[in-house]
């Protein structure tokens, strides 16, 4: 029997505020991150609005030679992880080893870093480029940061799973500890908001003027984020022997791939609903189960609609409440599904279906059951986490209340364990 | 662990492109990394004797036709093309289509790939734009090469893998690392059959990066580190699933270790230190229940960067002893970084198949010092090769350990 796998501690660094406390009183108030943005000038790109994160202070977290080895990227996430084994009560005797791993997801990792090297190459030659700051460089770094703050020396890995990466990190790191090759894994995602990106999704025509309105008939694009989500996922057996508070049960996961295109989501959601239905087919359970899907509802024309025919196929005339949390962070990127798996742990202990916020007109082409405006209460005791990205991946991972299903079956392939 | 079978290799690298290029010159070698070879990929000219390792007159259409490929920037194609060599290699797919047999293909392949950096190109073409024009300029249909798991979403449309598509970053150590993450997908049941390896372009700013460390390439040190690129992909399954539908298996992978180890001095990032391999070799043999002395060959990530070049072969010597046989293919490849332990794996499988000496390359117990354009390091091989470790070592205290087995027919 493989062992369960439990959230026992988060860690947030949002546009909606820092911790645990503050993200989930926003989730329930709707609060929006949503304001112009500050650390570069975006006017001539004709929008201004993102999820930045305005009151993060790297020097609130970070020790004097953290500030000075690692980049934003990575103080973020290093911010959100000593928050989430704060929130664990995990003691430093907890987390040194090789039975802690670190599995991070991220688009960009060091996009700033990357950055500013390129300006001074460009603008003022090859010998301008900074000696030290090439070696600050790389999305390898974010877990070794974060393993050398916590003293953890299992595997350190980053998954750039462009905007599904949160999810992919979740899944695998989850996965890790069923194959008994960890105990501990911090996990979760963090992502810059860069201007770049900003530029890119700008030329994509994919960036609304200034809101983002998932689901909405009027909506016009998504809106970028940025901010970490750190989860700690730790073993039954590990979480049982130091008394841990369980938030809640990492089930299973569904990944899947479109093949089809680069950037756009298939039409017919093929991929996304095979990842869907094999989430929740390896957790144990049915569709009918499911109490709520935290969506991953970027605004776009093409994710929204393919995202309700998801919804519609894999859970057929009932009308499973659905929200977006971009609606509030914008779409944090590589973070995103990470943060959104942290309001997955919000709805399960407190009930709560955080809203879609700028819903005004329904969408017939997407009839589903969205939480509109105001937070909902409502039964949670088994949540999904949808995420989809570039490349045309699929993630989907599956929550539940701890203590309320029997463990998950073993994989299906007899010989898989 | 449970054995994992490798049923098909695909492999780009300065050796040319295919597998029996490979094993034709390793470890003997042959020109790569040499100065006197004209670099392909960017003009050169301002960088005074340089040294890499590029894919020689690499041309995708080759061997993917010349039909849409021009959203693909180098990353890609290389990923593509050892893929789909490793497809066809591993009997899975024939002329392009997915052989019949009792798995419903598509939608359970997949791929973990390593990379270490991304498109430098894409990220660097939009960047020009974007300071010297202006950011409203930019090509829209090079961003999403931005990201860096377009390379491995590139292999799912042109080759149709429907199952988990996993990238992977962890520097040198990636390609290893990426077969640790493929051995849980496999052990979870996620997927029948994985793509799993590593690949790296260059680019300039890849280059101009290390060149401005003073890291690689200086010409004038014929056992000095250079850097090289390409791709490597081996076709994993599991070993029972191999056999049932009859597959040639390669080698097998049988056992795992990764490891981290903090500098000492607080203001240290990167830094060379023997004890994460230690640890990481340790945690492999262990995976693989054999001991220290069932080892006939190490294939190391020895590049020419002595300090980390030290670390490593002390590693080794701790926990393997100082006869093992080593070798170091990056002195023939270049430095491949997230493709590097991909490259070490199908060097290891030359090794555990004899091809060095059926293909009367240089036998290291025949040579009596290791030569700049050799793979060999040090020690004797034995009369058979039955085991070999691969490790990496990276640049920030990670390391990473395989360990690898003949094929038992």
């Amino acid at each position: 029997m493989s062992p369960r796998v439990f959230v026992t501690g988060v860690g947030v660094v949002s546009s909606v505020g820092l911790g645990r406390e503050a993200f989930f009183r926003a989730l329930s108030s709707g609060a929006s991150g949503i304001s112009p943005v500050a650390s570069f000038d975006a006017s001539p790109l004709g929008r201004q609005n993102a999820g930045e994160v305005k009151d993060f202070d790297p020097r609130d977290h970070l020790s004097l030679g953290e500030q000075r080895r690692m980049g934003r990227c990575s103080a973020m996430a290093l911010a959100a992880a000593r928050m989430a084994v704060r929130d664990a009560e995990l003691l430093p005797s907890h987390l040194v080893g090789p039975r802690t791993a670190v599995v991070l997801g991220t688009t960009m990792g060091e996009a700033q870093i990357l950055a500013e090297l390129e300006q001074e190459w460009i603008l003022r030659g090859q010998k301008a480029v900074s000696r030290a700051l090439i070696p600050r460089y790389g999305s390898t770094l974010l877990p070794i940061h974060v393993a050398r703050a916590l003293g953890a020396s299992g595997m350190v890995l980053t998954l750039p799973a462009a905007c599904a990466a949160g999810n992919y990190a979740i899944a695998f790191a989850s996965d890790l500890i069923r194959a008994g090759r960890a105990d501990i894994v911090v996990t979760g995602a963090a992502e810059l908001l860069q201007e770049l990106q900003f530029s890119g999704f700008v030329r994509l025509a994919a960036m609304a003027p200034d809101k983002c309105q998932p689901f909405d008939l009027n909506r016009q694009g998504l809106l970028l984020g940025e901010g970490a989500g750190l989860l700690i996922l730790e073993s039954e057996a590990h979480a049982a022997r130091r008394g841990a508070r369980l938030q809640a049960e990492v089930r299973s996961h569904g990944l899947s791939c479109d093949a089809y295109h680069i950037t756009r989501p298939h039409p017919d959601a093929v991929g996304s609903t095979v990842a869907m239905r094999a989430a929740i087919e390896r957790s144990g359970i049915a569709p009918a189960d499911v109490d709520f899907v935290n969506a991953h509802g970027t605004g776009t024309r093409h994710n929204d609609l393919a995202e309700a025919k998801v919804v519609r196929d894999v859970f057929g005339d009932r009308r499973v409440p659905i929200s977006s949390m971009k609606s509030m962070l914008g779409h944090c990127m590589g973070a995103a599904s990470a943060l959104e798996a942290i309001g997955c742990i919000f709805t399960i202990e407190t009930g709560i279906y955080p809203p879609t916020i700028g819903y005004e007109t329904p969408d017939p082409e997407c009839d589903v059951e969205v939480v509109a405006n105001v937070a909902r209460r409502g039964k949670s005791d088994v949540v999904v986490n949808n995420s989809l990205a570039f490349g045309g991946y699929n993630a989907v991972t599956v929550f539940a209340k701890p203590g309320l299903l029997p463990p998950i079956p073993p994989p299906p392939s007899a010989e898989g364990a | 662990m449970t054995p994992r079978a490798v049923t098909g290799v695909g492999v780009a690298s300065a050796l040319g492109v295919g597998r029996e290029a490979f094993f034709a010159s390793y470890p003997g070698g042959g020109p790569a990394g040499r100065e006197d070879r004209r670099v392909e990929t960017f003009d050169a000219s301002p960088y005074p004797n340089t040294r890499l390792a590029e894919v020689p007159a690499f041309d995708a259409t080759k061997h993917l036709g010349d039909k849409g490929l021009r959203s693909l920037d180098r990353l890609a194609k290389l990923l593509v093309v050892a893929s789909r060599l490793a497809l066809h290699d591993a009997g899975l797919k024939r002329d392009g289509a997915w052989t019949p047999t009792t798995r419903p293909w598509p939608e359970r392949a997949g791929i973990v790939v390593s990379n270490a950096y991304g498109s430098l190109e894409a990220i660097t073409e939009l960047d020009r734009v974007a300071v010297l024009e202006d950011a409203r300029y930019i090509n829209p249909s090079r961003f999403p090469l931005t990201v860096s798991n377009s390379a491995a979403g590139y292999v799912s449309i042109w080759e149709d893998l429907r199952a988990a598509n996993v990238s992977v970053s962890d520097g040198n150590c990636g390609a290893l690392d990426a077969v640790a993450c493929a051995d849980v997908l496999l052990d979870q049941a996620r997927a029948d059959a994985l793509l799993v390896g590593g690949a790296e372009a260059m680019s300039e700013a890849l280059f101009l990066a290390f060149h401005r460390l003073g890291a690689m390439g200086s010409s004038g040190d014929a056992d000095g580190p250079f850097l090289g690129e390409g791709a490597a992909i081996l076709t994993l399954e599991r070993t029972s699933a191999a056999t049932a539908r009859g597959a040639d298996i390669l080698a097998e992978v049988v056992g795992y270790g990764t490891s981290f180890a903090a500098p000492e001095r607080e203001g240290a990032l990167v830094h060379a230190t023997p004890v994460a391999l230690e640890q990481a070799i340790a945690l492999a043999l262990g995976d693989a229940g054999i001991g220290a002395k069932d080892v006939d060959v190490v294939v190391s990530g020895v590049s020419g960067q002595r300090v980390f070049d030290e670390a490593e072969l002390l590693a080794i010597e701790r926990t393997l002893g100082g006869e093992v046989a080593v070798f170091a293919p990056k002195r023939v490849l270049g430095e491949t970084l997230g493709a590097g332990g991909a490259m070490g794996m199908v060097a290891a499988i030359a090794h555990l198949q004899a091809r060095p000496q059926a293909a009367g390359a240089p036998v290291a117990r025949t040579a009596t010092a290791p030569q700049p354009s050799s793979a060999w390091v040090r020690g004797a091989l034995r009369s058979a090769t039955r085991v070999a470790v691969v490790t990496s070592v990276g640049y920030y205290g990670n390391a990473s350990a395989l360990v690898m087995r003949g094929a038992s027919r």
